[in-house]
């Protein structure tokens, strides 16, 4: 993964879609400070089994969120993100290989997860960027506040999850035709 | 001295192992319990990927003061002025959070604008691309789509449609700006780095207007038109620094070889009043089909989807091939419905004002431009000599005689708001329509008849014998062939009702803006049934340009005083703003009147 030039600053949006149908899939957008999308990386659907479903139990959605489709996603962009950010709190997993900081969008994550509070989430800082609120690891809490310093034009941190949706669904249309053929 | 220490122990309270077992009951023996390990093949989740780059943006245009931005203020030292690069750079940064700010606004209540792939895109890289770029109201008011005023809903609808497309016809009824969404999405392309050189084809008299519209919504891009010597235009063809170069249809045959110069290619190029290459037979449309080039887009306010003839000729240029003639009409309109986006102000009614102004400025001929010049100069000489006899009827006859020569050159007859007027009439009578065209001078009225014939002009002014003017009214209203009526404004601005007419035409512009209002309500009363667009037309750098400047600071004004009440009749020109508008001069000094 190539460094991005100090001076340019990028963030990277991290979502994984679940599906009945079609299984787990994550994305991963890193956009410019501007909101121009740089490069977007996404999984083919995961589709654990019926083993893995017992096995894992109420672990199995840490388990893909946090240490199957996050890293690989990490490991094949090529943009690294400033900083990552994320609307699953499962997704925190990622600050122990991820050297960009990892925040959690907390009106992102409150419309699957309900209202985030700080004693869900001991250990971590608020700060705020685009009118979103970001939880993020104490050690971290300088280093994300000096990036978001560096965004003062970056409009909304909800949206770019709904351009992840959108791409995800796109690329698994095409992949569907692309079978079907 | 130690003692021994001496111990007793409780018996009642002594655990042994005795006291730990129950004594009610029995050991049974039992077999010793085997277990057995069970193997499961669990198989490792494979993660497979699939990932895109896209082009980092701002590498398309180089900005410098070109020429539209000619007559921008220099700083200088000591230029109280002149701003920091601190401050410039405070200044944008609270713009962008502005910008940003109402971008989230728009964002939690409103729909979003989202560029969508067109059907003819199916690599998925490159609909990825489209399907994750921001949306426009993300974009408007950041640096990179700041516009001088708020776009309808719609117009940011157009953008989107344009941005993606390769081939694409935008054909919005006059009026709705589509001038302003060929603009602000040329910028997105050449800020995102996907074109790098446009060219755009007009008729002659509108170059002016895109040149005025480009400087409006998209000031940092060099645009320049192609004019002049030969020598000069050689080299405008061939300049790398233009980003964006405007050239008339009429010229394209003079500089052809220039056009088709085999080292020429445009990354884009817009064609304005496409309608004008829809016969594939003439020499205009042959060279613009064969303009090298990457994107192609025609504008046109006619509705080209009911003229399935006309489509193909467009087509042709759009995507050479694509439709053919002997096409069955639902096939034709199948296969352009992509490509095609067509708004009517019905449609788009409720984004908008129901009367719509349209100021079309423009530059005298080089024939007025002589007369006006010599008949200025004069003219001016004239009143200071007149001296302490001036008074405000010397002044009032030469701005009347101007004004004159700002409708028609007296010697040859040329007209640069005739040919704009005819221009536009082409675009009201394709689309059905009907439009009303006010002028203070019956003669003015005389000398534009014959150039709109084909439209079915009538007229009503004072030399129509007032029993004649009923049945002139209710034929404009009931013959399909008349799509214009010539009115003056002292006959037309009373006591009529033209409710089915859209357009209203002011060829030249009345003193006071009560009047003015009252004959465009003529037709906007109308406004209930629908909205009613108002061209206003305005000769540059003349004295057309200067009266109106001065009715617009009382507009203000009196907008900001009496913001309930109409305008009062002293909101035309007093006398001392008439004498003004000359900066007349006599030995003694500046004459006020």
């Amino acid at each position: 993964m190539s460094r991005s030039p100090e001076a340019e600053v990028t963030i990277g949006f991290y979502t994984v879609e679940e599906s009945e149908f079609t299984g787990w899939t994550g994305g991963l957008l890193v956009l410019s400070s501007s909101g121009r999308p740089l490069e977007f990386q996404c999984t083919l659907p995961v589709r654990p089994t019926r083993t893995h479903e017992i096995l894992y139990g109420p672990t199995l959605r840490d388990y893909l969120i946090g240490e199957a489709i996050g890293p690989m996603l990490l490991k094949r962009c090529r943009n690294a993100p400033s900083l990552l950010c994320c609307n699953q709190p499962e997704a925190l997993q990622l600050e122990s290989i991820s050297e960009a900081p990892v925040a959690l969008v907390s009106e992102a994550a409150e419309q699957e997860e309900g209202p985030i509070t700080d004693e869900m989430l001991p250990g971590y800082e608020r700060c705020e960027l685009a009118g979103s609120t970001l939880r993020v690891a104490i050690e971290r809490y300088e280093i994300v506040r000096d990036i978001v310093s560096k965004l003062p034009s970056l409009p909304d941190m909800l949206e770019p999850f709904d351009r992840i949706k959108e791409a995800i669904s796109e690329a698994q249309k095409q992949i569907s035709r692309a079978r079907a053929a | 001295m130690i003692h021994d220490l001496e111990i007793e122990i409780d018996p009642s309270v002594e655990l042994n192992s005795s006291s730990l077992i129950p004594t009610n009951v029995t050991p049974i023996a039992i077999d010793t319990i085997e277990t057995t390990a069970i193997p499961i093949r669990l198989q490792a989740f494979d993660v497979k990927t699939v990932g895109f780059q896209f082009p980092r943006s701002g590498g398309g245009i180089k900005v410098f003061r070109g020429a539209n931005q000619a007559n921008a203020p220099i700083s200088q030292p000591g230029d109280h002025n002149a701003k920091t690069t601190e401050e410039r750079s405070r200044e944008l940064i609270e713009k962008s959070r502005a910008a940003a700010t109402r971008a989230r606004q728009s964002i939690r209540t409103g729909k979003l604008t989202r560029i969508k792939p067109p059907a003819d895109v199916v690599k998925l890289e490159d609909r990825l691309f489209y399907l994750l770029q921001p949306p426009l109201e993300l974009l408007v008011g950041s640096e990179q789509l700041d516009f001088p005023f708020e776009p309808f809903p719609y117009q940011l609808d157009g953008i989107a449609f344009l941005f993606p497309r390769y081939a694409a016809v935008l054909a919005d009824e006059m009026g709705l700006g589509k001038t302003m969404q060929a603009i602000s999405t040329v910028r997105l392309l050449l800020c995102s780095g996907e074109v790098r050189s446009v060219l755009l084809i007009c008729p002659k008299p509108l170059v002016t207007n895109w040149m005025r519209e480009f400087s409006v919504w998209a000031p940092e891009i060099p645009v320049a038109p192609i004019e002049g010597n030969s020598p000069t235009r050689q080299w405008q063809w061939t300049s790398p620094d233009i980003a964006v170069k405007i050239a008339n249809y009429e010229l394209l045959m003079r500089d052809r070889d220039s056009v088709l110069d085999q080292d020429q290619h445009f990354d884009l190029v817009v064609l304005d009043e496409a309608q004008r290459i829809k016969n594939q037979k003439n020499a205009t449309s042959a060279i613009v089909r064969e303009i090298s080039r990457t994107r192609s887009w025609a504008l046109t306010g006619t509705p080209v989807e009911n003229s399935p003839e006309d489509l193909v000729g467009i087509f042709e240029f759009l995507s050479p091939g694509y439709l053919r003639s002997d096409m069955p009409v639902a096939t034709i309109a199948k296969a352009t419905r992509d490509h095609m986006l067509r708004r009517t102000k019905d449609m788009v009614l409720q984004d908008m004002p129901p009367k719509l102004y349209r100021d079309a400025d423009l530059e005298l001929t080089p024939e007025q431009r002589l007369t006006y010049e010599k008949a200025e100069t004069e003219g001016v000489v004239q009143l200071e000599n007149l001296d302490s006899q001036l008074t405000i009827q010397h002044v009032f006859e030469l701005v009347l005689r101007l004004k004159q020569i700002c409708n028609f050159d007296p010697a040859t007859g040329s007209s640069a708001k005739l040919e704009r007027l005819v221009a536009d009439m082409e675009e009201v009578a394709a689309s059905g329509q009907k439009a009303i065209v006010f002028s203070q001078w019956v003669k003015s009225i005389d000398a534009m008849r014959p150039a709109l014939e084909r439209f079915g002009p009538l007229e009503y002014h004072g030399r129509v014998p007032q029993k004649q003017r009923d049945g002139v009214i209710e034929q404009f209203k009931s013959d399909p062939s008349k799509h214009v009526i010539l009115m003056s404004y002292g006959a037309g601005s009373v006591g009529l009702n033209l409710q089915f007419c859209r357009y209203v035409f002011l060829f030249d512009r009345w003193w006071n803006p009560a009047v003015e209002d009252q004959a465009i309500n003529r037709a906007h009363r109308i406004g209930v049934a629908g909205s009613v667009t108002v061209t206003r037309m305005l000769m540059q750098n003349t004295i057309e340009q200067r009266i109106a400047a001065v009715l617009e600071q009382k507009r203000e004004m009196f907008d900001e005083l009496f913001s309930e009440s109409k305008l009062p009749g002293s909101a035309s020109l007093s006398r001392e703003e008439i004498f003004g508008l000359f900066n007349l001069r006599s030995p003694k000094g500046r004459i006020a009147g």
